[in-house]
């Protein structure tokens, strides 16, 4: 029976040392993810060049395909809206053409074709929630007969929004 | 042996630790909010908050090895939204007994891992990195996250 308490004594101590020592702490993350939006163009400038209005009554741009890339932020499921208006009529002098004489051709997810306006914005895409788009537009512009002879000009203004 | 009985039942009664080699272990944070401010993910691909301040200390290790992990709750969350915890990494120094790492939701990530006593206490600087995405939705995210100082 003498050899009970060391016995005893043992298994005790061995049992608390094998158990595992812990010490924790918390922390809480925070992030705020706030509306942001950005939209790039390959070219800042299209051109059409002259053609006969028999043998190309439509004529696309020298430039191309347009791409364009679209990044928003937007609350979940939100609408992402990007829209082009032209700010006048194409002018050459005092000579005009209707801005509606140019459309373009669309690729890529949520992308649409349309017509060019001076009097309201166009859509040009239409996407749902936060993320990063990029599509392609080829512009078209309707040659006549009717047109006064040279140089016009029209600006159009690029609107890409978030709601 | 009636003798021995109290003094037997009083060494079992005895918390472990009071028998055990006095292993004393403390760590604390500051702050313990961690913030990272928005930013346009073109310009800002990191999301970097003010670094954390992290204090620990251990005594009565003898030659053992000890660990410091961190652990994520879940991912961090704003009403329906979430960003994947994994987005978050963080730059720990000194190097070491710190690294760097990403956080995980699942497993305790090693955060700085050494031998025997830290004694006096002794303080590694942590600051946490969040990959900026145009993907994320708006909002004010959070998520809770769990240190933990153990020594075997």
């Amino acid at each position: 029976m003498r050899l009970t308490v060391p016995v005893l004594l043992l298994i005790v101590l061995v049992a608390a040392g094998s158990a595992p020592a812990a010490q924790t702490s918390n922390a809480t993350l925070n992030a705020s993810i706030n509306s942001a939006a950005r939209l790039s163009l390959s070219s800042a400038a299209l051109t059409f060049p002259d053609a006969d209005p028999d043998t190309s009554p439509s004529i696309q741009a020298a430039q191309g395909p347009i791409t364009v890339t679209a990044k928003a932020r937007t609350s979940p499921n939100g609408t992402v809206t990007l829209t082009v208006r032209a700010t006048d009529e194409l002018r050459s002098g005092l000579n005009t053409i209707p801005a509606s004489n140019i459309t373009w051709v669309a690729s890529g997810a949520g992308f649409t074709n349309g017509t060019l306006s001076a009097t309201t914005a166009q859509p040009i895409a239409t996407w749902s929630g936060s993320g990063e788009r990029t599509g392609a537009h080829t512009f078209f512009f309707r040659n006549l007969w009717s047109y006064a002879t040279g140089t016009y000009t029209l600006t159009m203004v690029y609107t890409l929004s978030a709601a | 042996m009636r003798r021995l009985t109290p003094l037997l039942a009083f060494l079992f009664l005895l918390p472990s630790p009071a028998l055990a080699q006095k292993l004393e272990l403390a760590v604390s944070l500051s702050p313990a909010i961690i913030t990272f401010s928005s930013g346009d993910p073109d310009t800002v691909p990191l999301l970097t908050a003010p670094p954390l301040q992290l204090t620990y200390r251990i005594r009565g290790n003898g030659n053992s090895p000890w660990s410091l992990t961190v652990l994520a709750a879940g991912d961090l969350i704003a009403g329906a939204s979430r960003i994947d915890i994994s987005n978050v990494t963080w730059v720990a120094t000194p190097a070491p007994p710190f690294q760097n790492g990403t956080l995980s939701k699942t497993v305790p990530q090693r955060i700085a891992s050494g031998t025997g006593n830290v004694n006096p206490d002794s303080i590694g600087s942590i600051s946490f990195r969040l990959a900026n995405s145009w993907t994320y939705d708006l909002g004010s995210y959070t998520q809770t996250i769990l240190f933990t100082l153990s020594a075997p």
